[in-house]
């Protein structure tokens, strides 16, 4: 099989640089890492300097991710021989238990690290991730609560907590770590769309109001975020086909909807270009316009 | 009698794709059919052909808005191509998970509020390999109010054989890397959700 370097032309310069922007946008694609890191590894590992340590953890994780133990055990063999005693390598060490489903010796391990440091929340945190692997959503979400009582500020576990929470359909609380994150990123567009979205399934008109009025703001954070768009359409329109609302709430919200399938339109415009699907989208934009002139009506 | 369910390849194909391109999310999609021109008498003895699947959404599954916009836009896509949305399909997050929970129920129910037959299928991620050398799904049929799992063999594909050997294929050349599902478009609204690009490949192969 031909290298990475061979098929894409780039150099182990470029190669280092790619896993640096993955590793900073924290991205997931393990596979790809696997291949790119694993050569780096293994073909100029003498011109990395001190970056291959970091390489050696980011490579070590995707190779788990990617059930490459031969690939994991390597990295973590060079971290424990440069690093020894150190918590993050143990830490690393448990994660390889936790692939191997080995989940009460990795909890073991992490009680290790928390034992001569109470305050690792890396070591804490993984322990919940194992209650998540096993299927323990109650468990994991009285642990992570308790944790972000001591530890309010951090922004990965509140939002973990909320995706959690979704996926138990406990809209309240889910709505409520959005909170806590939209407080302290103010700007963030995501946070704002996902408040929304989550308020939406809630249901009640007084949470399709909320909705509406968290995807206007999204947009207004980031004027190109479909999802807000389609949102601010779709809880748009049901309120004004709601019975329960006046005329003037329901001429103001045919207005919103109206707007945003105009935009929805012309962002599929701008995208398309007459491909065959992209017709297709258009037209169906265009009969949610015309099912909106229905409930006007 | 219920009609038996029936997959082509390229519906086959692509929910593996899916499947493979999040191994560490849920995933969720439709599958589409192809509109009976009128119910014929021995109607029951014609299986309903899945021909084509729309990958839906990576992550979490259980909020409504995009679900509602993608049920939306593909439905009026389906009248476009004289198609029908007859199914749905989920993968859960943990790999042992294999049972259908309160969201492929909820949309199961839905579609089959449109399309009587509609059949809800869960992917067993345990029996997953490269090699794909069984069918790893189970079928679940909407009987009065309840989801019952039928057996799934090579019976409920139009040609096993086929499915079997693309799909490995597109899995080892790792197709799953351009696969395109709703929430990658509702990303960038470049990307096509019809996966013209895999349909291709799997003809292709055929």
């Amino acid at each position: 099989m031909a290298s990475v370097s061979e098929m894409y032309d780039v150099t182990w310069e470029e190669m280092r640089d790619k896993l640096r922007k993955w590793r900073e946008d924290n991205h997931r694609n393990s596979e790809q890492i696997v291949d790119v890191g694993e050569e780096l590894i293994n073909e100029h590992a003498s011109k990395l300097g001190d970056d291959i340590w970091i390489i050696y953890e980011q490579v070590m994780i995707a190779a788990l991710d990617c059930s490459r133990d031969d690939l994991a055990w390597t990295c973590l063999q060079e971290l424990k021989r440069q690093f020894p005693g150190s918590q993050r390598v143990k830490r690393l060490a448990g994660m390889r238990l936790e692939a191997l489903e080995k989940y009460e010796d990795a909890s073991k391990q992490y009680d290790s690290i928390l034992q001569d440091d109470p305050t690792n929340t890396a070591a804490r945190k993984r322990k919940i991730s194992i209650l998540k692997a096993q299927g323990k959503s109650a468990e994991a979400i009285r642990e992570l609560n308790e944790y972000l009582e001591q530890f309010v500020g951090d922004q990965e576990a509140w939002h973990e907590l909320s995706e959690l929470y979704i996926n138990e359909h406990d809209y309240g609380k889910a709505a409520f770590c959005l909170e806590e994150l939209m407080m302290t990123n103010p700007h963030n567009h995501l946070y704002c769309e996902q408040y929304a979205e989550v308020k939406y399934t809630q249901g009640g008109l007084e949470n399709l109001e909320l909705s509406r009025k968290y995807f206007a703001q999204a947009l207004k954070l980031n004027n190109r975020n479909m999802r807000a768009l389609f949102g601010l359409y779709m809880s748009a329109s049901h309120i004004a086909a709601c019975p329960k609302v006046n005329a003037t709430v329901k001429k103001a919200n045919v207005k919103y909807a109206a707007w945003a399938t105009n935009q929805i339109n012309r962002a599929y415009q701008l995208a398309g270009r007459g491909t065959k699907e992209n017709k297709c989208s258009v037209k169906a934009v265009e009969e949610m316009l015309e099912s909106m002139q229905i409930t006007m009506s | 009698m219920r009609m038996s369910i029936k997959l082509t390849t390229q519906a086959y194909c692509k929910m593996l794709l899916h499947a493979a391109k999040y191994p560490h999310c849920a995933v969720n999609g439709l599958l589409v059919a192809e509109k009976q021109k009128e119910k014929k008498k021995d109607s029951h003895s014609t299986p309903i052909l899945c021909v084509d699947c729309i990958p839906l959404f990576h992550g979490t599954l259980a909020l409504a808005p995009m679900l509602e916009v993608a049920l939306t836009l593909i439905d009026t896509w389906c009248k476009e191509n004289k198609y029908v949305i007859a199914g749905y399909y989920q993968a859960n997050e943990r790999t042992k998970d294999f049972r259908p929970n309160q969201v492929a129920e909820k949309v199961g129910a839905r579609i089959a509020e449109n399309f009587s037959e509609a059949a809800m299928i869960m992917v067993d991620s345990t029996r997953f390999t490269m090699g794909c050398y069984e069918p790893i799904l189970a079928i679940y049929d909407h009987h009065e109010n309840k989801w019952k799992c039928r057996d799934c063999n090579a019976d409920c594909f139009e040609d096993w054989c086929e499915a079997q050997k693309i799909t490995s294929a597109l899995l080892e050349g790792r197709s799953y890397e351009s696969l395109i599902d709703f929430d990658n478009h509702l990303d960038d609204l470049r990307n096509d959700w019809t996966n013209p690009e895999i349909n291709k490949s799997v003809l292709h192969l055929c």
